[in-house]
């Protein structure tokens, strides 16, 4: 890879890092807005309505993405959509890393994230 | 504070958190993703300025996560008691090691590394704060990879971001320049801060309406923090993770007692 290979990468790399925590703070903020104006105000509900888990990370993104076809979304969807994208952030860098340095033959590299992305892929599908 | 020093923060976060009374567990889970925010928050300048190195991110990555998930799966054969004790006595070390260091603006005489050299592990970024470019080199890749995973384990086993250790191993073992080192942690933090936050996720322990407001304050933070961190010289940058480390320790040691 030439120096300015690096530098397309360091760029897209940052571009991908702004673009996913400002995606994810415009949602959070909006979700948190919703949730303080409604009955709570500003104290933390420990309702499960507002619990964001499941036994695949992926799994549990995607029917996310669907539900928020079906009607109006609640503040509880905006932010778990937020925080979806904002954990996404780290592993779609990861993701774009390796195919560039794929794209770029640079087989060394390729190798070294290919193996971080399936160790992280692992641990976010099974538990 | 997390994007200066390279660490995540998680460290202050929790007992705050705890102090609010929320339950450990509870605050635990929700500083890990927060630790993704200021990672990503930072990152994203340090990447674009090229102070943090790509290269020697997902080199060291390798390492860190393979030490987590390793972590994660032994941690209930130890007891919780003598693992405090045995990562303060690192961290004691780290404190140690760097304080020798602590006038130093930049590592000379770093010896050559062949297999780093293969790594691609050097580079180059625009001080702003010296007002010219720094050349740098790394050095021990292989003992930086186990001290990664290392690293990587006290991450798994106590839940806990463990940026301090990166931030020691980058300094200490690879000589990486005080802010290449902050700022290279800052970028790897987030990528294993994920591999925690999933078991997190798995055992129901996030709430949105808890992690939302704290991820919008770290992010918009850690933007901050990213901006200015270059502005400052290395030795503040390192005075000041020195002061944060020896609260880390005392904080190790405490809850050893505790447990």
């Amino acid at each position: 890879m030439t120096e300015k290979d690096e530098e397309t990468l360091d760029l897209i790399i940052s571009y991908i890092l702004v673009g996913g925590v400002v995606l994810s703070v415009i949602l959070e903020s909006f979700g948190l807005f919703l949730y303080c104006r409604g009955a709570h105000g500003f104290a933390v509900s420990w309702d499960p309505v507002w619990r964001m888990s499941g036994k695949n990370f992926f799994a549990y993104s995607a029917a996310l993405f669907l539900s928020l076809g079906r009607g109006a979304p609640s503040p509880a969807a905006i932010m778990a959509l937020g925080l979806v994208i904002l954990m996404m952030t780290p592993y779609v860098r990861v993701v774009v890393s390796t195919l560039f340095f794929g794209f770029k033959r640079d087989w060394k590299y390729t190798v070294i994230t290919l193996f971080v992305l399936a160790v992280l892929t692992g641990s976010l599908i099974r538990h | 504070m997390g994007a200066l020093t390279g660490l995540g923060g998680g460290s202050i976060m929790t007992p705050l958190l705890v102090a609010f009374g929320v339950p450990i567990r509870y605050a635990i889970a929700a500083s890990m993703v927060t630790i993704i925010a200021t990672s990503s928050g930072s990152a994203a300048t340090y990447v674009r300025e090229r102070i943090a190195n790509v290269h020697a991110a997902f080199y060291l990555e390798m390492f860190t996560i393979t030490g987590a998930i390793v972590g994660a799966t032994i941690t209930t054969l130890i007891a919780p008691r003598l693992l405090y004790f045995l990562f303060a006595g690192f961290l004691l070390t780290s404190f140690v090691g760097m304080r020798r260091h602590i006038g130093e603006e930049l590592p000379d005489n770093v010896p050559h590394s062949r297999l780093a050299e293969w790594l691609r592990l050097h580079g180059s970024y625009y001080d702003k704060a010296l007002g010219r470019q720094v050349d740098y080199r790394m050095t021990r890749p292989i003992w930086g990879g186990a001290g990664m995973f290392i690293a990587g384990l006290a991450a798994g086993m106590l839940g806990i971001g463990a940026g301090a250790f990166k931030v020691s191993v980058h300094e200490l073992v690879l000589r990486m320049p005080s802010k290449v080192s902050s700022t290279t942690s800052n970028f790897i933090i987030g990528m294993t801060a994920l591999a925690g936050a999933s078991v997190y996720f798995a055992s129901g322990l996030l709430y949105v309406n808890l992690v939302a407001p704290m991820a919008v304050g770290t992010t918009i933070g850690a933007m901050a923090g990213g901006r200015i961190l270059n502005h400052f010289t290395n030795k503040s940058i390192r005075i000041l993770f020195l002061l944060i480390l020896a609260y880390l320790i005392v904080q190790m040691l405490y809850s050893g007692i505790r447990a």
